[in-house]
């Protein structure tokens, strides 16, 4: 009797923590999935994920208006040679009228052809999609998809592929609104860091103090006049204008305070990181993205205006999908690497670049909430004084 | 002073109410600007929170629609006639491939017309990718297409399919995003809330018909599915109408509904864009599409809105319940423990 109730003791001891562990384990990992570092790669392989799945829904597929477009052709091959049999039965032919019912017949083709393109053909005889979805061309349509950009350079054709891309979107548009919350409040935290140390100089020997200097002299001075300022203009009610130096001198307090008394023990959150410097940000983020692509893809005639208006489009999710880079004619292009190159590239270009956007929005929201709640007291503190 | 003294006065007339009826003209007068002042606050308010942003986003995008005609009606027809240089071009060699065949060779003509025809068409995808339409400027340009565009900036849906082409067109599509896009966003919170709020009294409403129940007054949450309910005949009832009209798949047109109330908007299906098509009810497709975005993205906002709140009600119950089973499994645990010990005890005890 008694033994088997330590033995059943004992494998409860045992047990337990074995389970607590696989629990913690189990939470450490879903809290590591779903923080930082883990979220970026749930992110780049849900991407990865969607580009191999739509690229075996949709390679190797018959798209229908590719092959309606070498139907389209040769129908009208077939056209113009009945129009020279006719030309030629009437009389001898002539150059001129020969080129006015030419010119006519093209200019019908031509509609019919635009309106094919506008769904989706891209000019290659390329009939079953092999060369428009290549891996990299797949990872930057799932990442268009999921960024709600969608360029619309290549899309589904293929009814599966249309479901797929529906679900692909609704899982995927949550997931990467996650990334960049998250992203951009861990960017924005560093770079919070970054500019409190480095751009600030706190960690220069003397910059620190002598500044901590300045602005209590500074406070000092502006008390000192507000006091004067007072006395002289409402003289008589005096009653008013300690109200009112009190008043001044709060504000100035609160938004002093911790720099006034902790030059060491410096506190990186009350750290306001001005909004040009954030505009700085993005504005030179979008340059430095247009002079890239402008090198890129001179040889496609891409102004730098083009590029940088490609950036903006594309940083703000709009996504015309006039201008993207390495979107020449497929039938064209020669050098498949270096479109690949260039797919992923612009890829990388816009995770990161969302992520800054986003850490950007993040301090200037924190900045714009300060400067508003600075304004309301003063118009409060104003109204209360009349 | 003055102020001590206007101090008094208001005290005064509000401690005395007998006062009021004795028009003292400064009185009166600071009774109008008030009066006014209040006025303008209520307009602020209104044109802030309201119907009066939506009446905002409306004017935006009418004057944006205003000056993106204008700009982009002066631009050239730089493409079409570039088009017209490479159809010449192809009428030559269509000529030349004739005189080639001249005697009338029927296969070979075929071949090389048709080899000629196809690098007309890689010519002319090549300029379409840059923008080519077929139109000419003013054709594409008209008032409904130009509003459908600038939703289409400032809602970030970007389908594609016109875009500006001149430099100064594409400057002002960058500023109009950077000023149009806060508002668009003030529009969908504003939006939200008030479609919540109608959607919550309906939903009161109907399940206090259905219930029967008074005296039982909790509050009512609208549950989640609710909404998707509302989204999905939305996304339905769009679909069957694009289908309808453009003569489009039915799986067509609800990924078309789908993509652009998602706002990635890929712009292959467009309504109201085909060439070949009358132009008068391309305008009537796009105006009727301009107002499905616009409620569709008013009802997305709204069920995130109801969903947000449900969760977190949601949420917090859950909280409540897990901190429950953990107190009681606590003390549970606890008292196991005890009993235990006092087995040991008796035991020791034997």
């Amino acid at each position: 009797m008694d033994r088997r109730r330590s033995m059943r003791r004992s494998g409860r001891r045992y047990r337990r923590p074995w389970l607590k562990k696989c629990k913690e384990y189990m939470r450490n990992f879903i809290a590591f999935l779903f923080s930082n570092v883990g979220i970026i790669g749930l992110v780049i392989g849900y991407t990865i994920a969607g580009s191999f799945m739509i690229q075996a829904l949709e390679r190797g597929k018959p798209i229908p208006v590719q092959s309606q477009a070498m139907g389209n052709r040769t129908l009208f091959a077939k056209k113009l040679w009945n129009l020279t049999m006719e030309l030629n039965a009437n009389v001898k032919l002539q150059e001129k009228e020969y080129r006015a019912a030419v010119d006519i017949k093209l200019v019908e083709f031509q509609k019919i052809f635009v309106n094919l393109t506008r769904r989706g053909y891209d000019g290659s005889d390329d009939a079953n999609g092999f060369k428009s979805w290549s891996f990299a061309g797949a990872f930057l349509y799932c990442l268009t998809v999921i960024t709600t950009i969608g360029y619309g350079n290549i899309w589904a054709h293929t009814p599966q592929g249309k479901i797929a891309s529906i679900v692909y979107a609704i899982i995927g548009m949550p997931l990467f609104l996650l990334y960049l919350s998250n992203i951009g409040d861990v960017m924005a935290k560093s770079f919070k860091w970054i500019y409190a140390n480095f751009c600030l100089c706190r960690w220069c020997p003397g910059v620190a103090k002598r500044r901590a200097e300045r602005r209590i002299q500074r406070d000092q001075q502006m008390e000192d006049n507000d006091s004067n300022q007072n006395t002289d203009s409402s003289s008589g009610s005096t009653n008013v204008s300690i109200k009112m130096a009190n008043m001044n001198s709060r504000p100035s307090v609160v938004s002093e305070g911790p720099t006034l008394f902790s030059d060491e023990s410096y506190d990186v959150e009350s750290v306001n990181v001005p909004i040009t410097v954030c505009l700085m940000i993005m504005v030179g983020y979008i340059c430095g993205g247009a002079i890239l692509f402008f090198r890129w893809e001179f040889d496609s005639g891409w102004t730098f205006l083009d590029a940088s208006y490609f950036c903006f489009i594309s940083l703000s999710t709009i996504g015309f999908g006039d201008f993207v880079p390495g979107d020449k004619i497929y039938g064209q292009v020669e050098f498949d690497e270096i479109l690949e190159l260039k797919f992923v590239f612009c890829s990388m270009y816009l995770m990161l670049g969302m992520a800054l956007i986003a850490m950007c929005f993040n301090l200037m929201q924190e900045e714009v909430i300060n400067k508003i709640r600075n304004s309301i007291r003063t118009v409060k503190y104003i109204f209360r004084c009349r | 002073m003055e102020i001590s003294n206007e101090r008094r006065g208001r005290s005064i007339s509000r401690g005395r109410t007998p006062t009021r009826y004795g028009y003292t003209p400064p009185r009166a007068q600071r009774r109008h600007r008030e009066t006014v002042k209040e006025c303008c606050k209520k307009i602020i308010t209104f044109m802030c929170t309201q119907v009066g942003v939506g009446a905002l986003l409306i004017g935006y995008t009418v004057i944006g629609a205003l000056v993106f005609t204008h700009l982009e009606k002066r631009g050239k027809n730089i493409e079409s006639s570039e088009v017209e240089t490479y159809r010449n071009a192809t009428v030559k060699k269509l000529f030349q491939v004739v005189m080639k065949h001249n005697i009338l060779n029927r296969e070979g003509f075929k071949v090389d017309a048709n080899k000629v025809l196809k690098l007309h068409q890689s010519h002319v995808t090549q300029i379409f990718k840059h923008g080519y339409d077929e139109r000419t400027v003013d054709e594409i340009w008209t008032f409904p297409a130009a509003l459908m565009f600038c939703l289409s900036i400032i809602t970030m849906v970007g389908y594609g399919n016109m875009v500006p082409k001149t430099n100064e067109g594409k400057i002002l599509t960058m500023v109009y995003a950077i000023f149009g896009l806060p508002l668009y966003i003030l529009y969908f919170k504003n939006m939200g809330t008030i479609f919540a709020g109608c959607f919550k009294w309906i939903y009161r409403r109907i399940y206090e018909c259905s219930t029967e129940k008074e005296g039982n007054r909790k509050k009512i949450i609208v549950p989640s599915t609710a909404c998707l309910w509302v989204i999905f005949a939305y996304i339905l009832t769009g679909a069957i109408m694009f289908s309808e009209w453009e003569h489009w798949d039915f799986l067509d047109s609800t990924y078309f509904c789908i993509t652009s109330l998602c706002k990635i908007g890929f712009g292959d299906l467009v309504p109201g864009a085909d060439v070949n098509a009358s132009n008068h009810g391309n305008q009537t497709k796009i105006v009727i599409n301009f107002l499905y975005m616009l409620l569709g993205l008013g009802l997305i906002a709204m069920c995130y809105n109801l969903m947000r709140e449900e969760t977190r009600v949601k949420l917090n119950e859950m909280n409540e319940d897990f901190n429950q089973c953990l107190e009681d499994t606590k003390i549970r645990f606890m008292a196991c423990c005890r009993k235990h010990k006092q087995n040991n005890r008796q035991y020791e005890g034997y």
